[in-house]
């Protein structure tokens, strides 16, 4: 298996998996989505709402909000399954404080946690807004959970691959440029030069095969590599998509593990 | 309020609200803006362009 990156941004990484297959591709996503562990906030204690917004609809914009959750800044959390303690405790628990006084609208950057590091990734989300007079004062308790528990817990947001695309035009073609002016990606162009159609762009083609439905006769064919894609990760900024990825590498070569030693008769 | 994610990608669009919004008060075209922010994908776009703020 190869990997090719495309692509590093902060909070984007796109690259190509070669000589791979399917069922293999599917299982990092689904793990990269579902089984990477994440920060967020999962009980708020309301001491004062006097907002025109519902307590319950104020708790669940805080659990959405995204608190940097990488390997550094989470290092001594624990999962709450995985502490000894009965409820929660502060090995496996953050707490946000949030105090503000109107009017004005209250943004994540209000929001105070005990630990520097484990703060809003946004500073700019508003959460609510209060008029003259309003107060708002709650605790809110943030630890690690997994997505398959609920998507507040998911690093990713985008997280997908496609197919590698694989473009053949037959030799018979007689350079009538349809297919060009057709492919809404620009994937196609004439050659002038050369006098052929040329493939510019091969991994923005996105298969829709409009280049196959203007063509008269089909000599334009669309199909994929086998066992090669191209795969995307996009995370909200809690954990960088290169951590994630090693984290569900991690997760998988665990569950792999366990089979094993299930099949060898242990448990 | 706008809501804190795309409902469809999970996106954090809220963050960018307020620039938005007063980017396109200023007369910027939305579309130069979203571009700008790297709201990419239709789903977030429509998050911030059909949003109206009531109080
Ligand atoms: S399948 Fe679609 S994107 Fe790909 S080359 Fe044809 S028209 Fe362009
Ligand atoms: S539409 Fe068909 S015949 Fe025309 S240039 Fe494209 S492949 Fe050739
Ligand atoms: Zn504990
Ligand atoms: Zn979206």
């Amino acid at each position: 298996m190869e990997i090719d990156v495309k692509k590093k941004q902060e909070n984007e990484l796109v690259f190509i998996i070669r000589d791979s297959d399917l069922s293999f591709a599917n299982a990092i996503r689904r793990i990269c989505m579902m089984e990477v562990p994440k920060i967020a906030i999962e009980d708020v204690h309301m001491i004062k709402n006097e907002s025109a917004m519902f307590d319950e609809v104020l708790a669940h914009r805080l659990g959405l909000v995204p608190l940097f959750s990488d390997s550094e800044s989470a290092e001594a959390l624990l999962i709450p399954s995985e502490c000894d303690c009965e409820d929660q405790c502060p090995k496996c628990s953050v707490s946000l404080v949030l105090r503000k006084k109107g009017p004005g609208v209250v943004y994540t950057k209000d929001l105070s946690s005990e630990d520097s590091k484990i703060k809003p990734v946004y500073d700019t989300i508003p959460l609510l807004k209060l008029m003259e007079d309003q107060e708002v004062e709650l605790e809110a308790t943030a630890r690690l959970g997994i997505g398959m528990d609920h998507a507040k817990w998911e690093p990713t947001t985008a997280c997908a691959y496609k197919y590698y695309p694989h473009i053949t035009i037959d030799e018979k073609c007689d350079q009538c440029q349809k297919c060009a002016d057709a492919c809404p990606r620009s994937v196609l162009e004439f050659d002038e030069k050369n006098n052929q159609i040329k493939v510019v762009d091969l991994e923005n083609c996105s298969m829709c095969k409009s280049c196959v439905r203007v063509c008269d006769h089909k000599y334009i064919t669309i199909g994929h590599k086998d066992g090669d894609f191209i795969f995307t990760i996009e995370t909200d900024g809690s954990i960088p998509p290169e951590e994630v990825l090693i984290k569900a590498c991690d997760v998988l070569s665990n569950k792999a593990d366990k089979i094993i030693t299930f099949c060898e008769g242990g448990n | 309020m706008i809501p804190v994610r795309c409902i469809s990608c999970g996106k954090v669009v809220s963050a960018y609200f307020d620039e938005y919004q007063n980017r396109t008060a200023e007369g910027e075209d939305p579309k130069v803006v979203l571009n700008d922010l790297g709201v990419n994908r239709y789903c977030c776009r429509r998050m911030l362009i059909s949003h109206v703020e009531t109080w």
